[in-house]
């Protein structure tokens, strides 16, 4: 079991009464698994997920990651762990637009302490398993969208995490593009990395082997 | 990691150019304003430390028995440095300069055609002077220079003026003495140009062995006050317990001069007070500017070092803010990058560094510009200071760079820190949302920023508008006597008895309507005496004095409020006075109002208690200027030029002083021929008479010629402050442009007008220009009335000033901001909505 959340709940208080955007959330992930997590917007979806990627913070209930209790974690701790072992892919990409391809993907090594030699061929390791050799030098905005997704993954993957999170990762593509996308999570997903998407579309939702539905915070069915 | 964020910073850089530009501009006038005021300051705080025994030389001084004998003088009589050799072994060295005043001097030849040249900075030092001051040699021997008669030591300058090339040791030089003749000098040394910062400055010094007559008559003086001494102690002594010891001196010593002099034992004349000599350290004699008269070079002025210390700090400080400000109004561009580092896994420690090293790096930059642009800058600056400062001996010295660097460093770090603490507190995911809540908590900080900012700027401006003021007050004061249209020439006491026939030739041209010779002229009346009431019971009381006759009197339209002027045809006027109302008031004789009733005419004054030489009181002229109008008018005797029972001190300084007609003198090229026809007039006269000549209005104009220079300087770092603070708000205004366009394109959709948007728009900002309005006013009130307290007459501190620097602020406000507000409420709002 890679992780396990068991009657997790977050809120916040607003004029004087408690808001819940996460409700006793209880779910695990073995390790390889492709999740897709549904819902509609608001139904703490994304929520879920940066609590997972230990973005946020939660309330109450506890959080298990491979053995740790999250819960009891110092936010230190916590960084080097989620450093460690998860990558995250976004809807928006977010590559930094000042650095060029190869810089994006050399970001998080630069983090983790890897030598210089060791990051070049790591670097060089992705430009080629994602194809985009050719655009090692081009700045984000010269990309299309798809490009930019890509980037996002190969960057997400680049230290080799165990699980990759990603918010809506084809939501900014068009259909071909989210299709490319989308069968590069299929392959990674059976080379044993574990996915958790969170997505809106009944298409994407059928790549991945469970689905956990959110609405209002609670889950329906998982 | 390093490269990486080199790298981001570099494109940044790059990719931003109006922010870089901004930036940058901002520091590099910052940072050029502080080098340049911390030169300055070095400058000042740095006199006198070439000499080698600096840290172990002290300069005597004395409580001021001529007034207020709880202040020091700076000057000492000849016995001093006698009583410190006998009776303070501690010293190593006592050593007694004196100023011999403007002499004209020339080089000894055989032709008659010989350059002269007045040499207003010639000294009589003794043998030992060099063993105590280190001045340079070029050629000669120390040992030697000054110890026969005659003997001159000259510094490079000197030398190139009367020999030119040629080697001068050994050669003559000639002085002129009072009666026309010349006595001769020998040339023993030649030092090198004085140091800049030289407390001590002079051209020429002769051995005081020259008058050794005259100073083994009078060497047990306290009197003759115009001699400083300075003493080198021997290493490791205590200067207090040797000051307190030293205190024992003039009981034991001074008692002669006052019983010879004064007819008064010391007991007598002291009266309870102290008589004290002080030890004032050699590193604090030039900035101090404490005790006065001190007669042998520049004074430093320690207000002024404080002023601008601290307008130098300010500026640096309105520039980190500048930078803090805008690094933090671009955060919302910045935040996508800190939430993508963060995410990756970047901890908030390295944010921090990242952000201090690109904050570093903009400083390191400006500095460099700064340092060039300070170089360019530096000979207007010394112009305007009349300094001599320069920036590159300074770029040579190692502890110099180590203080640049961490000045860098330091500047880096704190211009930095706030921008690295507050972007790299982001939540990633809110900022990678874009929701950036966080940007909204910091504009009350950016505004508070900016509102310090104008504060400071807005205070300064305030403060300067009154630094102008109250010179053009005192400039247009009323003098109580007519300054304007009046020639003074100096130096016809060399023409001895010919100055009659001068005057007569004068008084004969119809362009000059008063002619008239005084030992001294307004605004330099410096000499005193103590005088008193005739009569034994009263006491004697220190008085200015200068000695005229009655045509000088009138020359200066002073107004008699009793009694006549000096009547050239009643020969006992000579010994008769014109007091001033002040001194009729000391002296115990009431005031005008009372002058009718109790006329001081008739009365007495006197020097002693002898009745041999009272002396009549002709008239009362009311108050006028004769010193600075920075002092309170003091109470002055007015001595006919005769007057022979008062010792004359007053070679040296008299002068023809005439008023011409502005009727028939209209051109600067009629004054200038009628000038050159008095110096035709006295070539003819005696041509070994040096020609000069001054204006009295100027003369009293030149009293405020350091304030001048001050508020010159003032208003240039007002200016630059102004303008680093309007390089803040413009950036703010862009900012806020780019944060707002939604809003005000919406507005505009639903028909705000251009002008209703542009209201809108710049009021944000005018709103915070006011709260600084109000706070700066009462600060600058109070450093105004400080700076008043300076001044005997004091501009009054009125309120449209600070209107008239309000309105100026709001007014630079609204012109900062309306170029972002042009633009953005005459753009198309389908262009700003389509963002979304």
């Amino acid at each position: 079991m890679l992780l396990k959340l068991n009657n997790l709940s977050k809120w916040v208080q607003s004029g004087g009464q408690k808001i819940h955007l996460l409700k006793d959330v209880s779910f695990w992930v073995n390790e390889g698994d492709f999740i897709s997590v549904m819902g509609p917007s608001g139904s703490g979806k994304s929520t879920l997920l940066n609590i997972i990627g230990m973005l946020d913070d939660f309330n109450e209930g506890e959080y298990t990651f491979m053995d740790e209790a999250v819960h009891n974690l110092k936010e230190k701790h916590r960084s080097n762990l989620y450093k460690q072992y998860i990558g995250f892919v976004f809807q928006s990409y977010h590559l930094i637009d000042e650095l060029t391809v190869k810089e994006n993907l050399e970001m998080p090594l630069l983090y983790k302490k890897h030598g210089g030699a060791e990051r070049k061929a790591l670097v060089a390791d992705m430009l080629d398993r994602f194809n985009i050799v050719g655009k090692k030098d081009l700045f984000p905005a010269q990309l299309s969208g798809g490009q930019q997704q890509l980037v996002g993954i190969a960057r997400a993957l680049i230290a080799n995490p165990k699980l990759i999170l990603a918010d809506e990762p084809t939501g900014n593509l068009n259909s071909k593009q989210g299709e490319e996308i989308m069968d590069i999570f299929t392959q990674l997903n059976k080379e044993g990395v574990t996915i958790i998407q969170v997505t809106h579309s009944e298409k994407n939702m059928k790549y991945g082997s469970r689905v956990i539905n959110l609405l209002d915070g609670s889950i329906v069915t998982g | 990691m390093l490269k990486n964020y080199f790298k981001i910073i570099w494109r940044n850089l790059i990719r931003e150019k109006q922010f870089t530009f901004l930036n940058i501009l901002g520091l590099t006038i910052g940072i050029a304003s502080c080098f340049m005021i911390g030169l300055y300051v070095y400058s000042e705080m740095t006199y006198d430390t070439f000499h080698e025994k600096g840290d172990r030389i002290y300069r005597v001084n004395q409580s001021y028995i001529w007034g207020d004998w709880n202040k020091q003088y700076a000057s000492t009589g000849p016995n001093v440095a006698v009583a410190l050799r006998q009776d303070a072994p501690e010293f190593e060295e006592v050593t007694r300069i004196l100023n011999s005043g403007a002499q004209t001097v020339r080089r000894k030849s055989q032709n008659d055609d010989r350059d002269m040249f007045k040499e207003e900075k010639s000294f009589l030092a003794e043998d030992n002077f060099f063993d105590v001051f280190s001045f340079q040699f070029e050629k000669g021997d120390v040992q030697t220079a000054l110890k026969e008669p005659n003997s001159m030591v000259i510094t490079q300058k000197t030398a190139q003026r009367y020999f030119g090339s040629e080697d001068p040791i050994g050669k003559k030089l000639e002085v002129r003495e009072s009666k026309g003749e010349w006595s001769i000098f020998t040339v023993t040394a030649v030092l090198e140009n004085l140091p800049n910062n030289s407390h001590l400055e002079f051209d020429i010094l002769i051995s005081l062995s020259t008058i050794q007559q005259r100073l083994d008559r009078q060497n047990w003086l306290w009197a003759w006050t115009g001699f400083s001494t300075y003493g080198v102690v021997k290493e490791g002594t205590d200067a207090m317990a040797l000051e307190d010891k030293i205190q024992a001196i003039p009981p034991k010593w001074a008692a002669l001069t006052t019983e010879r002099l004064f007819s008064q034992s010391y007991e007598e004349f002291t009266d309870g007070k102290k008589w004290q000599l002080h030890l004032q350290p050699l590193r604090e004699v030039y900035l101090s500017n404490d005790p006065e008269a001190h007669l042998f070079g520049p004074n430093g002025n320690p207000q002024f070092v404080k002023i601008f210390s601290a307008i130098g700090i300010l500026i640096l400080f309105l520039c980190c803010i500048n930078f803090m400000n805008l690094s933090t109004a671009r955060s919302s561009k910045r935040a996508k990058e800190v939430g993508i580092r963060k995410v990756l896994g970047s901890e908030r420690k390295r944010l921090i560094k990242q952000f201090i090293l690109e904050s570093t790096l903009f400083v390191a930059l400006s500095t460099v510009f700064a340092i060039i642009l300070v170089q360019f800058l530096l000979g207007g600056f010394n112009a305007i200071a009349d300094k001599e400062l320069s920036l590159l001996p300074v770029l040579g010295n190692p502890i110099f760079v180590i203080l640049l660097l961490s000045f860098v460093l330091l500047l880096g770090l704190f211009s930095g820190s706030y921008p690295a603490f507050y972007l790299s507190a982001f939540k990633p995911i809110e900022t990678l949302k874009g929701k950036v809540t966080s940007v909204f908590k910091g504009k009350n900080l950016r505004n508070g920023l900016v509102v310090f900012q104008f504060t400071i700027s807005i205070a300064l401006i305030i403060c300067a508008f009154f630094v102008q003021k109250q010179l053009s007050y005192t400039s247009n004061l009323d003098l109580g006597l007519l300054k304007d249209n009046v020639l003074q020439i100096h130096n016809v006491e060399q023409l001895g008895d010919k100055v009659e026939t001068l005057k007569e030739k004068l008084k004969t041209n119809p362009a000059f309507t008063n002619v008239g010779l005084s030992f001294g002229i307004p605004p330099n009346v410096t000499s005193g005496d103590k005088y008193r009431a005739f009569g034994p019971e009263n006491p004697a009381l220190h008085f200015e004095d200068v000695r005229t006759e009655g045509d000088f009197l009138d020359l200066l339209g002073l107004e008699f409020l009793a009694g006549r002027n000096f009547d050239p045809l009643r020969e006992n006027d000579k010994y008769g006075v014109v007091l001033n109302e002040e001194a009729v008031k000391i002296l115990g004789w009431g005031t005008k109002e009372t002058f009718a009733t109790d006329s001081p005419i008739g009365k007495y004054v006197a020097m002693t208690n002898e009745s041999a030489d009272k002396m009549e009181v002709l008239g009362v002229v009311k108050n006028f200027n004769f010193s600075s109008t920075k002092k309170e008018i003091g109470p002055l005797v007015i001595l006919h030029q005769d007057n022979d029972w008062v010792w004359n001190y007053g070679r040296g300084r008299t002068f023809l002083a005439a008023r011409f007609d502005d009727k028939s003198v209209k051109t600067s090229g009629e004054l200038q021929s009628l000038i050159d026809a008095i110096q035709e007039e006295i070539a003819v006269m005696d041509p070994s008479v040096l020609f000069e000549y001054s204006f009295l209005d100027q003369e009293f104009d030149a009293t405020f010629k350091s304030e001048q220079r001050m508020a010159v300087i003032l208003n240039i770092f007002t200016i630059l402050a102004l303008v680093i603070a309007c390089l803040g708000l413009f950036g703010l205004a862009a900012f806020s442009a780019e944060q707002r366009v939604k809003e005000l394109g919406i507005r505009k959709v639903l028909g705000a007008k251009v002008s209703e948007l542009a209201m809108l728009f710049s009021s944000e900002f005018t709103k915070l220009i006011l709260i600084a309005i109000v706070l700066a006013s009462p600060v600058a009130y109070f450093l105004v009335q400080e700076w008043l307290e300076n001044f005997a007459y004091k501009t009054p501190i009125e309120f449209w000033v600070f209107g008239i620097a309000a309105l100026s602020a709001v007014i630079i406000t609204i012109a900062t901001v309306s170029f972002q507000t042009m633009k953005i409420a005459m753009s198309n709002p389908i262009n700003s909505l389509r963002v979304e």
